[in-house]
């Protein structure tokens, strides 16, 4: 009926053409997500291998030489090698996976060569959420693995030409039937620690270190665990202003920030208005830090004290002697106005407005440009900050927290200029390097910052999420000033201390212009549901598998209750399983069942019938045995007869006619015993 | 024999002998293939990389993936449970030549897929596997053959069905002894050896007389014993009716042959030479009797009349 040549072409394809080609359109389409940031080379390679191997279904030909495929995994090897000078490492794996995967469809032979590109496939699957775990890519892998799933059960089918439908709906029903299989390991399976150290591109988390590299990491995974709670005795700062200081970055090579070891040591410091006294809660963060309020001149271990050793480095940053691996209470006094360091210029302030020579040229350009503006030219260092705030909030830059990686040696360049999106570090970096690149002395300060918007009894709870980085630029009379890039470009990220919004995309810009009603529901609708991603698939943790073990009724989850947990419905699952297997082996075909009952009842009446005569032959042998006096009953097996194999045949045996010939059966049985002579004798 | 191959045997000589064969929790067997095995090792991978990651996505992926192939192992289970088996007789063959059986597999539950049937042991001649789909409450048939390499009652080898589908990461199967024998005759004599010289039927000079000439011979419509090629198909295009040649000079001459007759010797060459007799004396047309020792078959014709003899020399001791 179709027009359409191509789709007629399709139906009448030899079955193997179709299948190779089915299998070949989900490989590309598993792999597709990859060439967004794999080496053009490999991305060219694996397209046009699969090509080739298309064209050889399609036209039936041999499959090329071992030889052939030997030496363009070598030429593969070696441009991998070139490229990333290792074989190992995640960008070289997934590299050597997509092309292995490529050519494993050329060797296609033997049904265990068939295995192995499946199994391939799965894990190729599983690479593509190193780089994203976003929804729409959760969506095309989902397609991926009931695609990859169909063409194992095709690969399984090996009568005649089995639709695609038939073994799709057969993939379906393995995995929908696995849905629940699936749910109770995802909320049960113990989430523990990376067994060994991460090589260093691995998805990064949200929480403080001692140093940062921009672009190193893709995406931030929320950890929503508590860094630390703090309750304020008289009065509560507004949100904004809550900034807790970690490590200071003031050391740039290019490529990482780090603290600086030698350090001017006067702090030369002014506390302007009243303080606020807090106490604080302090998780063990296994950092030789305290996060502290900013600015918090002393603080007071408390009645019981502790065995910490404290210590004000000269940026304001609270050190400890050693890791704190241990809960701390700590009270102190802030003061949110300050004036911290020199109000002159002093040389240990050209430090501060270094950097390497020859990283991010057109930065560098950028910076000069701006410098030579007519209304900048001769504007106080404070003009020019404003001048790059309001480029941050004016311009395209999109606050994310997936925003791919910045892999280049200038990745300040690549942000600033190319790409625009990033979290509060991309922002915090390019706004530092900036600043220096205008000659204002500036550095980063990492911390945390706000709070849950709920208070549980007085205390703000602060999580590993809260996690985030600011600049501080100096100013001639003022000192070191607060500067907080990411305010500019995403407000609520500080004012409410939330995570981010996704970004607006090309769409969403076009239907907002169009129909902003409409836009602003679907913006309202998508937000929703990319709150519930991340909460209930991207930061399911620890922490959120203790709460629902909580709300299970377990009062101190442990590790171990998880594992017990999971263990026992497990068990349960089997359990049930096995008492369907045994229920099920008792079972039997009603028919069959009805004829053991049939040949039970004629044996008390002295009519031995072997279990596998039909009625028909039963009713002769009743005839035969009971003579005239069974006529009736034989009559009643013809008409069973008849039921079963008759046309039309029933589906399920009649319970009339069991109650029929039960009662016959039994009426004969009286009358024999009535007689005498019982009908044993009437043969 | 290998210890394994022997406890097998051992294990399946417990098996009953019959002739249906229902497939139930009790004589189904599953186990994870060697497919199976390399998909869980890839699941302990995926479920490594997604600790060393932090990936939630992971994770899900490998449990559902852990889920899917939990339930294609019902799945592979149920392919095969409910079924029933039944073996229809196959027609006797000489020994030596393929002797087909055929496996009927009756399905009162939901569509099977990817079936194979095949004998137990493997490396024997003639058809070994067959892959068959069973519709919805259907019907299907295997036919599979075995060689019998003597004349004589042969018992059927055990069978096997067996499935991977859907995913092949288990295979179920169930062994099944029919019991039903399968007759193989003689194997005849090859090349065809000359007919022993018919005897005439005393009393019938004339008729013997007139069959020279083949022009005489008539028709007459067919009966029950008449072999399909003594049947004038052009008549029956015609007619409709089936019609015999009526061989007037089959019924002048009577052949008999003989066992003494044969060369003396070991007895197989000897019901070999028969059996190649047999056929012979069956192609010319002419009445034939077989003499035993012990057994007498009066003389006639017809197919009837040919595998009774033939019965009679694979039997015959």
């Amino acid at each position: 009926m179709s027009d359409l040549p191509w789709l007629n072409r399709w139906r009448h394809l030899p079955r193997d053409a179709r299948d190779t080609l089915f299998q070949l359109a989900v490989i590309a389409w598993t792999i597709a997500p990859h060439a967004l940031h794999l080496a053009p080379w490999c991305v060219a390679l694996a397209v046009v291998i699969l090509l080739v191997r298309a064209r050889l279904a399609l036209n039936a030909a041999a499959l090329p030489s071992r030889w052939t495929l030997l030496a363009v995994l070598l030429l593969a090897v070696g441009l991998t090698l070139a490229n990333e000078r290792t074989l190992l490492g995640k960008e070289a794996g997934v590299t050597m996976l997509v092309v292995l995967m490529a050519l494993k469809t050329l060797e296609l032979r033997a049904r265990r060569d068939a295995m192995v590109v499946f199994l391939l496939g799965f894990f190729l699957v599983l690479t593509n959420f190193l780089y994203s775990q976003s929804p729409l890519v959760a969506l095309a892998m989902i397609v991926s693995v009931w695609g990859l799933l169909t063409a194992l059960a095709l690969a399984h089918m090996p009568v005649g030409t089995p639709a695609l439908g038939t073994a799709g709906r057969v993939a379906a029903r393995a995995a929908l039937l696995g849905a629940p299989i699936m749910l109770v390991l995802f909320l049960l399976f113990p989430r523990i620690a990376p067994l060994w150290g991460l090589p260093n591109d691995a998805g990064g988390r949200t929480g403080l270190s001692g140093s940062l590299t921009l672009g190193g990491v893709a995406e931030l995974a929320n950890d929503d665990s508590i860094a630390l709670r703090v309750r304020f005795l008289d009065r509560a700062p507004p949100m904004e202003a809550m900034y807790f200081r970690g490590p200071v970055l003031s050391e740039f090579d290019g490529r990482d920030w780090t603290r600086r070891r030698r350090m001017d040591p006067v702090p030369q410091t002014e506390l302007l208005g009243r303080p606020l006294s807090y106490q604080m809660l302090l998780e063990p963060s296994r950092l030789a830090l305290l996060p502290m309020l900013e600015l918090t001149p002393a603080i007071d271990a408390g009645p019981r004290g502790t065995d910490f050793e404290f210590a004000l480095r000269p940026d304001q940053q609270w050190a400890t002697d050693r890791p704190v691996d241990t809960p701390l209470q700590l009270s102190a006094q802030a003061w949110t106005r300050y004036r911290l360091g020199p109000t002159t210029p002093t040389l240990a302030l050209r430090d501060d407005v270094d950097l390497p020579p020859g990283f991010n040229p057109r930065t560098m350009v950028w910076a000069a440009e701006l410098r030579r503006r007519p209304d900048l030219r001769d504007a106080p260092p404070r003009a020019l900050v404003d001048a790059v705030l309001a480029h941050i909030r004016e311009g395209a830059y999109v606050y994310t927290l997936t925003p791919g990686l910045y892999d280049t040696a200038d990745s300040i360049d690549e942000f600033w200029l190319d790409r625009q999106q990033g979290f509060c570090e991309h922002f915090a970096t390019a706004f530092v390097v900036v600043m220096r690149a205008l000659d204002i002395p500036a550095r980063i300060v990492t911390g945390y910052q706000g709070a849950d918007p709920q208070v549980v009894d007085g205390w703000h709870v602060v999580r590993q999420s809260n996690a985030h980085a600011w600049a501080e630029v100096w100013l001639a009379g003022q000192g070191w000033v607060r500067v907080d890039p990411t305010a500019a470009v995403a407000p609520e990220r500080v004012q409410l201390g939330r995570g981010l919004l996704p970004p607006r995309g090309f769409v969403a810009g076009t239907l907002d212009s169009v129909n902003p009603a409409l836009a602003a529901s679907l913006r309202a609708f998508w937000e929703r549901m990319d709150m519930r991603w991340s909460q209930w698939v991207l930061n399911y943790s620890r922490t959120r598998q203790f709460d629902l073990l909580r709300e299970l009724g377990i009062e101190a989850p442990r590790w171990e209750d998880l594992a017990y947990a999971l263990i026992g419905l497990l068990s349960a699952l089997s359990l049930a399983g096995a008492g369907w297997a045994i229920w099920d082996r008792w079972r039997q075909d009603p028919w069959q069942r009805q004829q053991r009952l049939v040949a039970e009842r004629l044996a008390r009446l002295g009519v031995a019938v072997a279990p596998h005569h039909p009625p028909r032959a039963r009713a002769a042998l009743v005839r035969q045995v009971l003579g005239p006096a069974g006529e009736t009953l034989a009559r009643t097996l013809e008409r069973l007869d008849h039921q079963r194999y008759g046309q039309p045949g029933r589906h399920r045996p009649d319970q009339r006619w069991w109650r029929q010939f039960s009662a016959e059966a039994a009426g004969a049985a009286r009358a024999a015993q009535a007689t005498p002579a019982g009908p044993a004798s009437s043969r | 024999m290998g210890l394994r191959s022997r406890l097998a045997a051992w294990w399946h000589s417990r098996l009953p002998l019959t002739d249906t064969w229902m497939l139930g929790q009790r004589n189904i067997y599953i186990v994870p293939t060697r497919g199976g095995a390399s998909f869980a090792g890839l699941l302990m991978l995926m479920l490594l990389a997604s600790i060393n990651y932090q990936l939630n996505l992971g994770y899900v992926l490998a449990f559902l993936l852990t889920g899917a192939a939990a339930v294609s192992m019902h799945i592979t289970h149920g392919m095969l449970r409910g079924l029933t088996l039944r073996l229809k007789h196959g027609a006797p063959g000489p020994a030596g030549t393929p002797a087909l059986l055929e496996v009927v597999i009756s399905n009162p539950g939901r569509a099977r897929y990817a079936l194979a049937v095949r004998w137990r042991e493997r490396g024997r001649e003639g058809q070994s596997w067959v892959a068959v789909d069973v519709p919805a409450g259907g019907q299907a048939t295997a036919t599979l053959s075995i060689v019998p390499a003597t004349r004589g009652w042969h018992t059927v080898p055990a069978l096997v069905v067996e499935t991977g589908f859907p995913f092949g990461f288990f295979r179920a199967w169930t062994v099944w002894r029919p019991a039903t024998r399968v007759l193989a005759w003689p194997r005849p004599e090859h090349p065809v050896p000359a007919l022993p010289v018919a005897q005439p039927v005393p009393g019938e000079q004339a008729a013997l007389q007139r069959s020279a000439g083949n022009e005489l011979e008539g028709v007459r419509p067919w009966r029950r014993g008449d072999s399909l090629r003594q049947v004038v198909w052009k008549k029956v295009a015609r007619s409709g009716e089936l019609v015999s040649r009526d061989t007037a000079a089959a019924g002048s001459r009577e052949l008999w042959l003989d066992w003494a007759a044969t060369p003396h010797g070991a007895v197989e060459p000897r019901l070999s030479r028969l059996a190649a007799w047999v056929d012979s004396a069956e192609r010319a047309g002419i009445a034939w009797g077989l003499r035993l020792p012990g057994v007498e078959l009066a003389a006639g014709q017809g197919d009837a009349h040919r595998r009774t003899a033939l019965e009679q020399l694979a039997v015959w001791e």
